[in-house]
């Protein structure tokens, strides 16, 4: 008989790991497809996580209105990240600039910066501490499934992740606006000569984006009952593992690699002292570099 | 954005405020995170070093005292360039801080170098007050509490027992005080494991820990850790029975834990239910600072530990020096602080009462056994 232990380790990893994915997916789409250096999704995250916790401490309204709450800051979070930190670097259109790759590379710096100061005037207007989301709203309620115990927010992130996935797939490969999405991260200048506008199009993929995290956010929110100006940090970092094992551009790769972070993790704490689990999933990124320079699921392609 | 002086002083309140480096104004230094990770300790740190200052110095003392907070953010490199800052200071003639072990050893080699006297609120690895004759802490050491809850443990009958704490100097001073004081009492300890501070998920861990089938669990965590530990405690169905040290006694531990901090075991030095005038002064004090929140221990921990610097000061002056506060905190001699009368020992070690505490009903409720 199969020990039940390793069937729950593996439980606890795949819900571990799908709370990684709903981070990498925005993430990826940002990051990844549209090909733009950006450092400041865990601070949307985080945004759309204290959008929410102050919605329901002053209205209390029902928990699908919090996360509509949650997304409507996080579109207008990417709209506005996307207009300081990237707009003003697209400012000069000559092809030498749309060339440029320190003029992409730039955006590292600015996103960060904003991500800096948004992290740090959260603390000042929420301080630093621990926030605790009122119990009627948390998603974690034991369920018990054969010999394994999860929490209805695994099934509701499942189910919210799975939607994302599909659902940014079917733009992506379907519409005219994944198609102009493809084209801007693949040739901006390319793009211009053919009439796309880049503008518009780099503008709807940062609101798709992070409304996306957003919405990871708050969930995580009330997935852990936690909200605090520095959780984003911690994600931030996994869903970017998950993307760079992924391919960078493969949404897909991005969730399937979060999954296997997420197993390696609980899978690793059998094994091993908790305290080095995090280093099994770095482990398995280093050796993705070396032996898969494109990622698991990548496509040659020149990045920035 | 390095050096950020972040509030310099309360004395403008009575009226010497343009001669603030007068003779009659005694400088002290206060390392301690106000950004970062750790921001909200060492906020509560400054919250709770204003109330004593304020009162010391209204209290028509000869002199007035000043204290200059530095934003060490748990780094500790950052500790390091604040203490050779304060050194620099000729002015400054005492130390409070840091947060962490870790920071607090690592300024203290230069606090060492320098002769200036550093009481640190709540460094307690065994390590920090053997760096040298300067190095004093207000809080018990977990080579104390350790076996206290050792024997608190066994005399419930726990014979085998499981202990994690998190990956730090502290969480291992509090995994080796505990586990050779069970091992001393004829008990097991039947796993032992240390995590990293800040994890979200506790769920693996838990499900590793339960397949020892241990009697309880002894843990070493902060009130952030310990909410999420429990939580997914309770969401596992596991009704184990938890210990902890003081570190986790927090309001913050109950609010965000709810229900699943029922029935959790800890000790503490700090009781905001006691009916003490001075401990219902700093009570309230503390309340009308943070819209009616109740201090912690922490804060708790800190208030005393400035005011029992500002007695050493005071007993040093006229003209104090670093030496001369030196050896007045280390006469320190049941100083009646709200975390229990205070002596230092000869190794510089505050002697604390520990209270037994286990969480009922939604509050932290002292018990007999």
């Amino acid at each position: 008989m199969f020990d039940p232990y390793y069937l729950q380790q593996l439980a606890i990893g795949l819900s571990l790991g799908m709370t990684y994915a709903l981070m990498a997916i925005g993430f990826t789409l940002i990051f990844g497809v549209l090909n733009v250096v950006n450092f400041a999704h865990g601070e949307i995250y985080t945004l759309g996580a204290f959008a929410g916790l102050v919605l329901i401490s002053a209205t209390a309204p029902p928990i699908v209105a919090v996360i509509l709450g949650a997304l409507a800051i996080g579109a207008l979070a990417g709209f506005s990240l996307e207009r300081i930190a990237f707009k003003p670097f697209r400012r000069f259109t000559d092809e030498a600039s749309l060339k440029s790759r320190a003029m992409r590379e730039s955006t590292l710096l600015s996103s960060l910066a904003v991500s800096i100061v948004v992290r740090e005037a959260l603390e000042i207007v929420f301080g630093s501490q621990m926030r605790s989301v009122p119990f009627d709203y948390l998603i974690n309620t034991p369920v018990r499934v054969g010999p394994v115990i999860l929490v209805t927010g695994d099934f509701i992130i499942f189910g919210v992740a799975a939607a994302m996935l599909i659902g940014l797939q079917y733009l992506l490969t379907r519409t005219r606006v994944g198609l102009a999405i493809r084209a801007v991260s693949n040739n901006p200048l390319g793009a211009k000569y053919v009439g796309i506008d880049t503008d518009r199009t780099i503008i709807t993929t940062f609101v798709v984006g992070s409304m996306m995290g957003a919405a990871a956010g708050i969930l995580m929110g009330l997935y852990y009952g936690a909200v605090f100006p520095a959780m984003g940090f911690t994600p931030g970092i996994k869903a970017f593992v998950a993307m760079v094992m992924g391919g960078l551009s493969s949404i897909p790769g991005a969730v399937i690699c979060a999954l296997i972070l997420g197993i390696s993790e609980s899978m690793a704490t059998t094994f091993v002292s908790s305290g080095w689990s995090d280093m099994v999933a770095y482990g398995f990124l280093i050796l993705t570099l070396i032996f898969f320079p494109n990622g698991l699921f990548g496509a040659r392609r020149e990045r920035v | 954005m390095k050096f950020r002086l972040l509030t310099l002083t309360t004395l403008a309140a009575a009226g010497i405020a343009g001669s603030a480096f007068a003779a009659d104004t005694v400088k002290l230094g206060y390392q301690l995170p106000l950004t970062g990770d750790t921001a909200q300790y060492g906020q509560d740190f400054r919250k709770a070093a204003e109330i004593a200052l304020t009162e010391f110095n209204a209290a028509g003392k000869p002199f007035k005292v000043e204290i200059v907070f530095e934003d060490s953010r748990s780094d500790a490199k950052e500790g390091t360039n604040i203490a050779r800052k304060f050194v620099d200071d000729k002015e400054i003639v005492g130390v409070l801080g840091d947060f962490t072990s870790g920071v607090s050893m690592a300024a203290a080699q230069v606090y060492k170098e320098a002769g200036m006297p550093q009481l640190s609120q709540t460094a307690s690895h065994p390590d920090y007050t053997k760096v040298s004759k300067y190095q004093f802490r207000n809080i018990a050491t977990q080579a104390q509490e350790g076996p206290y809850n050792a024997k608190w443990m066994a005399a419930k009958g726990f014979k085998n027992v499981a202990v994690i704490a998190e990956q730090t100097d502290w969480g291992q001073s509090v995994v080796s005080g505990f586990s050779d004081a069970v091992k001393a009492n004829g008990g097991t300890v039947a796993f032992s494991e240390f995590f990293n501070r800040g994890l979200k998920d506790y769920r693996s861990l838990i499900s590793k820990l339960e397949r020892a089938k241990p009697d309880a669990i002894y843990t070493g965590f902060f009130y952030e850790d310990g909410a999420q530990f429990l939580k997914q405690l309770q969401q596992l169905g596991i009704k184990t029975p938890v210990y902890s040290t003081s570190a986790a006694y927090s309001p913050k531990l109950i609010e965000l834990a709810g229900g699943a901090a029922e029935g959790v075991h800890l000790t503490s030095n700090f009781l905001p239910t006691d009916p003490s005038p001075n401990v219902q002064h700093f009570v309230d004090e503390w309340k009308k600072r943070s819209d009616g929140a109740v201090p912690g221990q922490f804060p708790a921990q800190a208030y005393d530990a400035v005011r029992i610097m500002l007695a050493a000061v005071e007993k040093a002056s006229p003209n104090p020096t670093r030496e001369k506060v030196r050896d007045a905190l280390a006469q320190t001699k049941d100083f009646p602080g709200v975390t229990g009368k205070t002596s230092f020992s000869a190794d510089r070690e505050a002697e604390k009462e520990l209270v037994k505490v286990e969480v009922k009903g939604g509050a932290f409720v002292p018990v007999a056994d």
